[in-house]
């Protein structure tokens, strides 16, 4: 069991908090500002374009697509507040037809390996930040170690 | 309200396109890997450009392989 700082314990659950609700958030936060910062603009430009290629009815549905939603999950605040949409798009009235705010299946194909594969992304880099802080707050190890060992 | 309008409708995609959109998802998947990975930032573009045309490579190979094997088989 390695000696840790009392603070890990603290900054690797907020950590991995905060990469979980915004991309990237958990490196800014541990003062890895720009590492943080093209996380978030990828992670976020390529679950926003997903859910551009195939509309949010047919991207972000819990119903129709529940193992996918549980992968765009791992990123939560683009995916709550692309449900959000869902939800208001789908209390229109002029949007109960089902036609005419789902695309063809290959468009709606295209979204969901989008925003899924934003998803699973994160879910790497929740990993890596919860791993940034418990090797930044370790004694008797060098910094910029990942948990493996590995020199980066 | 007008950006909300941009994800609501989605579009529609050819089959050239579906194969097209792989690339910036490929790209996607290296730089997120290469920031993760490497130490100095300033080795990412060029490490990401690396892993980015090896994924490409490798994908479109497997696609054309299999292609192939269903255009011999069926």
């Amino acid at each position: 069991m390695p000696d840790r700082n009392p603070n890990a314990w603290v900054r690797m659950p907020i950590a991995g908090f905060l990469a979980w609700i915004i991309p990237g958030l958990g490196h800014i936060y541990l003062g890895h500002r720009m590492r943080g910062l093209i996380l978030l603009v990828t992670i976020s430009v390529t679950f926003w374009t997903g859910v551009a290629i195939g509309g949010v009815r047919g991207t972000v549905d819990p119903k129709e697509r529940s193992l996918w939603f549980i992968a765009q999950l791992c990123t939560a605040g683009n995916t709550v507040s692309s449900f959000y949409l869902h939800q208001s798009v789908a209390a229109r009235p002029s949007m109960n037809d089902e036609a005419s705010v789902v695309p063809h299946w290959a468009s709606v194909d295209v979204g969901v390996h989008y925003t899924g594969v934003a998803g699973l992304l994160n879910l790497l880099i929740i990993f890596d930040a919860i791993a940034r802080a418990e090797s930044s707050c370790s004694t008797g190890r060098k910094n910029g170690r990942s948990f493996n060992g590995e020199t980066r | 309200m007008i950006l909300a309008e941009l994800f609501v409708s989605g579009i529609g995609l050819t089959g050239l396109q579906r194969l097209l959109l792989m690339l910036p998802l490929c790209l996607s998947i290296a730089l997120v890997y290469k920031t993760i990975r490497c130490e100095r930032l300033g080795s990412v573009p060029l490490a990401t450009l690396g892993l980015w045309v090896t994924i490409v490579l490798g994908m479109y190979s497997v696609g054309v392989g299999l292609w192939a094997a269903f255009a011999i088989l069926v």
